[in-house]
């Protein structure tokens, strides 16, 4: 579904990814780890049309879509969340829901601003379905809330439901489990199980190693910008370069 | 949201029906306290709403500050005089085809300001409004009049000519429920909803497949087309337009009244419109205080009442109704 080939990208003299391959099949949960700087978020930027990289391609579905601008890449069915919670604060958490449908929708500027039958039949189908996904991922009784009203864990929940709300076939989460509680952390292990059986592919970034050695099926290395290693989680585990960089990164 | 529940309230459509009543009688009562000037007074607000709501729709709704809204203000008056004098076009039709060339307008300054971020936008705004005036006080051929200024004719629809306030209010009235009717509409919407999610978080918004660019143009075309409404208004409502009324003055004026009533909401323009006229008419005799006035109602609102005076009164109903506790809160 996404392939990466050997994408690089440098901010000045510093190279943050530096000629990256990577494949991510639909309805598998793919890991991303790596030290503090590595380039992890960067290249979740990269995938999601935030920077172009330098070189390199990246085919999703078999379309190239290096340098697209994030909306059209969202459309094209690649959401994510964010390492620092990205929700529109003074939205309702239902409406920042519907935001996520945003390229789903039909609605133009004509049929909205005389709210016509259609216009309105779409919108209480957008409202129903953001019920639903607000009721799969646990926040159903949130919906008519602020958005900053919800607790820290809720609010990367609700940032997951938003991405979900594209339909996408490519969720990518970046540390999603970071702030949250025991708890939670099982909450989310059980989303992100349901969210496979949507046959959706899941790309996540974690520092929390339990989490990830229990719910990815395969993991990629990075560090210094460079692809370490990949492999199954028990290999990675055993990898001597993986713990030498982890050691080495967490002075 | 709540709203369909709204609906079916027979309460609501009784208050909404009985303050319609009202502004259909506003004129009548009036003139039977023998106040005309009241008459005047609520057709320029009818004018000041239609222009605040246009730049709530850009600033209070989309994020993206304007401080050049006067040059539309101007496109509206000068294009719909022009329009109707030079070419005969009937004045009702002008007052719509000089917006549309306002919005046009707006959409190709948008279209490169967009990617500036808020005080540059805010910079080329104002550099925006400042050469429409200078365009208008020295026009190619004088064809503005210049300082002088140009008379304007009434609107006259069927031969029923609205040439006094009393006439012109009933159709400031019918332009105003139909272009908040509008706002309403588009706030309301997907579009809208892209406009909200800009302001709170523009990164954001792409990534969840608005186009951003797109939006802010579509945001400052159509808050000038209202802005330009409310210009052409006013020129066939006075009768009579010259370039002072289009200076930066009048852009800060729009803002102060935006602010002080509280944006991104249907009643803030009104009672910001309401609020700045009245002071205004206290102040007649000090005109040239009217500068420091709005300066400091700006300043008030920015420090003490952030979401303007709708605001406030949203605060403290929020505080009354959930006085009991967190627990409807949930629900
Ligand atoms: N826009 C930018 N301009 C310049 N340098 C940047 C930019 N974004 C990231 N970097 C640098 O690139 C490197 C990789 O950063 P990145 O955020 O991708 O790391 P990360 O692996 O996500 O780390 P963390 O685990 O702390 O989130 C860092 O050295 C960072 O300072
Ligand atoms: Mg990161």
């Amino acid at each position: 579904m996404l392939k990466v080939n050997n994408v690089t990208l440098s901010f000045g003299g510093l190279v943050a990814n530096n000629d990256i391959s990577m494949e991510v099949p639909a309805g598998k949960i793919i890991g991303l780890i790596g030290p503090n700087g590595a380039g992890k978020t960067t290249f979740f930027n990269i995938v999601s049309g935030v920077y172009k990289p330098d070189k390199g391609t990246i085919v999703f579905n078999g379309t190239e879509i290096q340098g697209k601008r994030p909306y059209q890449i969202n459309k094209l069915g690649i959401a994510r969340t964010y390492q620092v919670i990205n929700l529109f604060k003074k939205m309702t958490v239902i409406d920042n829901v519907v935001v996520g449908m945003h390229s789903r929708l039909n609605q133009g500027y004509f049929s909205a601003l005389f709210k016509t039958k259609k216009a309105r039949e779409e919108e209480k189908m957008a409202y129903e379905k953001a019920l639903e996904l607000l009721d799969f991922v646990g926040l159903k009784n949130r919906a008519y809330q602020l958005a900053d009203s919800l607790s820290y864990g809720e609010q990367r929940i609700l940032e997951i439901c938003r991405g979900l709300a594209s339909n996408p076939q490519l969720l990518l989460l970046d540390e999603p489990a970071a702030g949250m509680n025991a708890t939670e952390k099982v909450e989310l292990d059980q989303l992100m199980q349901k969210i496979l059986k949507k046959d959706i592919g899941i790309l996540i970034i974690e520092h929390d190693m339990k989490l990830m050695m229990g719910v990815a099926d395969y993991l990629y290395v990075l560090n210094y910008g460079k692809l370490l290693a990949h492999g199954v989680t028990a290999d990675i585990q055993a990898n001597p370069e993986v713990i030498a960089a982890y050691l080495g990164g967490d002075e | 949201m709540n709203k369909l529940l709204e609906k079916k309230n027979p309460a609501k459509h009784i208050k909404s029906f009985g303050f319609l009543a009202l502004l259909l009688l506003l004129p009548v009562i009036f003139t039977a306290v023998d106040f005309t000037y009241g008459i005047t007074i609520s057709c320029f607000v009818a004018i000041y709403v239609i222009a605040v709501s246009g730049i709530d729709i850009v600033f209070g709704y989309c994020g993206q500050i304007s401080m050049g809204h006067a040059a539309f203000y101007a496109v509206g008056a000068y294009g719909s005089a022009l329009l109707s004098s030079k070419l005969n076009i009937p004045i009702i039709i002008s007052m719509f085809i000089a917006p549309v060339i306002a919005a046009i307008l707006g959409a190709l300054l948008a279209y490169p300001a967009s990617k500036l971020v808020f005080h540059f936008l805010s910079l080329a705004t104002i550099a925006f409004g400042e050469i429409t005036y200078q365009l208008i006080l020295q026009s190619p051929g004088g064809i503005t009049g210049n300082a002088v200024g140009l008379a304007t004719k009434k609107v006259n629809l069927f031969g029923f000519a609205f040439n006094t306030s009393f006439r012109f209010y009933y159709l400031a009235l019918a332009f105003v429920l139909l272009l908040l009717a509008a706002k309403t509409n588009l706030v309301s919407s997907r579009v809208g909803r892209a406009f909200v999610a800009i302001r709170e978080n523009t990164h954001a918004a792409e990534g969840m497949g608005v186009n951003a660019r797109k939006y802010k143009v579509i945001a400052f075309a159509t808050s000038a087309f209202f802005t330009a409404v409310a210009g052409s208004m006013y020129a066939h409502f006075v009768g009579y337009i010259s370039p002072d009324t289009f200076t930066n003055k009048q852009s800060v004026l729009f803002i102060t009244m935006l602010l002080f009533g509280g944006t991104a909401s249907k009643p803030g323009p009104i009672i910001g419109a309401i609020a700045v006229l009245l002071l205004n008419e206290a102040l007649r005799s000090m005109e040239n205080m009217q500068m420091l006035v709005y300066g400091f109602l700006l300043l008030i609102v920015i420090l003490l009442l952030p979401g303007g005076i709708f605001g406030m009164i949203k605060d403290l109903f929020y505080k009354y109704t959930h006085r009991g506790g967190k627990e409807n809160a949930k629900s």
